[in-house]
């Protein structure tokens, strides 16, 4: 006779009607070394659920407030940061639309479209929360490496506030279109790349 | 798995959404023990199941105002467990040796002869392996929420499990001859 394989057994354990599964389990009713054998298994499988649980050696808790805190004030930096600077590309233009050369108004323009859709990337990137998707672990270094970046264009966005007026608006356009460009990629990495991966 | 409850759960819940660091932190001592514990049973070290304790529930402290109350909140937790840990396993990309001695070369070396403890030949199994054993037979997920998990098909989360409990068997001495 032959008997069922620990493979067939294992499926059968599922509520699932998989293809042979009732041929399999007429011969299970019937065959006393195959049901000696299904008991072994949930047997196995109940001495895996009474392992004792193992226990961390170190409280971790400190270490994940001090983490959460940290990511807090990093937040309430940059939306500060942004904050002030849309207030600046504000004021900025109503100076252009009191009469400032069209080279001025262009960048001024330029520069508010580049906010916009950076902030349409950022509204995308947490709808579609990357940090609850599995990745593997070179698009995480890849997007980790990216969210870097996007910090440190956001300092420097805040230091451009400070300088004249002409070089403050080419550097704003330089560095928010920057902003855009590392944001497309982070989308693009979490987006495209997070659905091809395996194992 | 769903017995480990909160005292209050509805009160520490709402204070945790709020940012309430001490509801943060019961929340992470009510289920520190489960995470951990699963954690550890699909990584490699003890070191990396204490990073993904720590990564899950700074996900957790995150994300809990996205909590929806659909299922049980250790259901919640749990999952985001899972999914650091197999992250972690991506990471870490071990060599799944266990798998190359006996798929690989054909060999079954003197495993006839062993006869391990469950928690030996648990450790023995590869980390995949290992990982599709306690997400379904122990954590009670099913092979498409696995998959899902690990972005592979139900098929390769069944053969898998299957593979696994050859392998136990076998190891545990528990084959008939």
């Amino acid at each position: 006779m032959t008997h069922l394989t620990l493979e067939t057994l294992v499926s059968l354990r599922e509520a699932g009607s998989e293809p042979g599964a009732a041929a399999a389990r007429e011969h299970l009713d019937g065959c006393s070394e195959c049901r000696a054998e299904m008991e072994r298994l949930h047997q196995r499988v109940a001495r895996l659920k009474a392992l004792p649980a193992l226990c961390p050696g170190r409280d971790q808790w400190p270490r994940v407030a001090t983490r959460v805190l940290a990511e807090r004030r990093w937040r309430r930096t940059r939306f500060a940061g942004l904050a002030g600077l849309a207030i600046a590309a504000s004021v900025a233009m109503a100076i252009v639309v009191s009469g400032t050369p069209r080279a001025s108004a262009t960048a001024r323009e330029e520069i508010a479209a580049a906010m916009e859709r950076s902030q349409a990337l950022e509204s995308a990137l947490d709808q579609y929360e990357p940090e609850r998707r599995m990745i593997d672990g070179r698009t995480a270094g890849l997007a980790q490496g990216l969210e870097d970046r996007i910090a440190a264009v956001d300092q420097e966005l805040e230091m451009a506030e400070m300088l004249q007026q002409q070089s403050r608006e080419e550097q704003l356009l330089k560095l928010w279109r920057e902003r855009v460009g590392l944001l497309d990629a982070l989308v693009d990495v979490h987006v495209t790349r997070a659905s091809n991966v395996g194992l | 798995m769903d017995s480990y409850l909160l005292a209050d759960a509805d009160s520490v819940l709402a204070r945790a959404r709020a940012g309430d660091s001490a509801a943060l932190e019961t929340l992470y001592r009510a289920f520190e023990v489960p995470v951990y514990n699963l954690a550890r049973r699909i990584c490699r070290t003890a070191e990396d199941a204490e990073d993904v304790l720590q990564e899950t529930f700074f996900e957790v402290c995150r994300s809990i105002g996205r909590y929806r109350e659909e299922g049980s909140l250790w259901g919640w937790v749990r999952t985001i467990a899972a999914s650091k840990a197999l992250m972690r396993l991506r990471r870490n990309k071990y060599r799944e040796t266990e798998i190359l001695n006996d798929e690989v070369t054909g060999q079954r070396r003197e495993d006839n002869h062993l006869r391990m403890d469950l928690e030996a030949a648990l450790e023995r199994l590869s980390e995949t392996a290992r990982a599709v054993v306690w997400l379904h037979d122990v954590e009670g997920y099913t092979h498409e929420e696995i998959a899902s998990m690990m972005g592979k098909t139900p098929s390769f989360s069944k053969s898998q499990l299957a593979r696994a409990h050859v392998r136990l068997r076998r190891w545990l001495g528990e084959e008939v001859a």
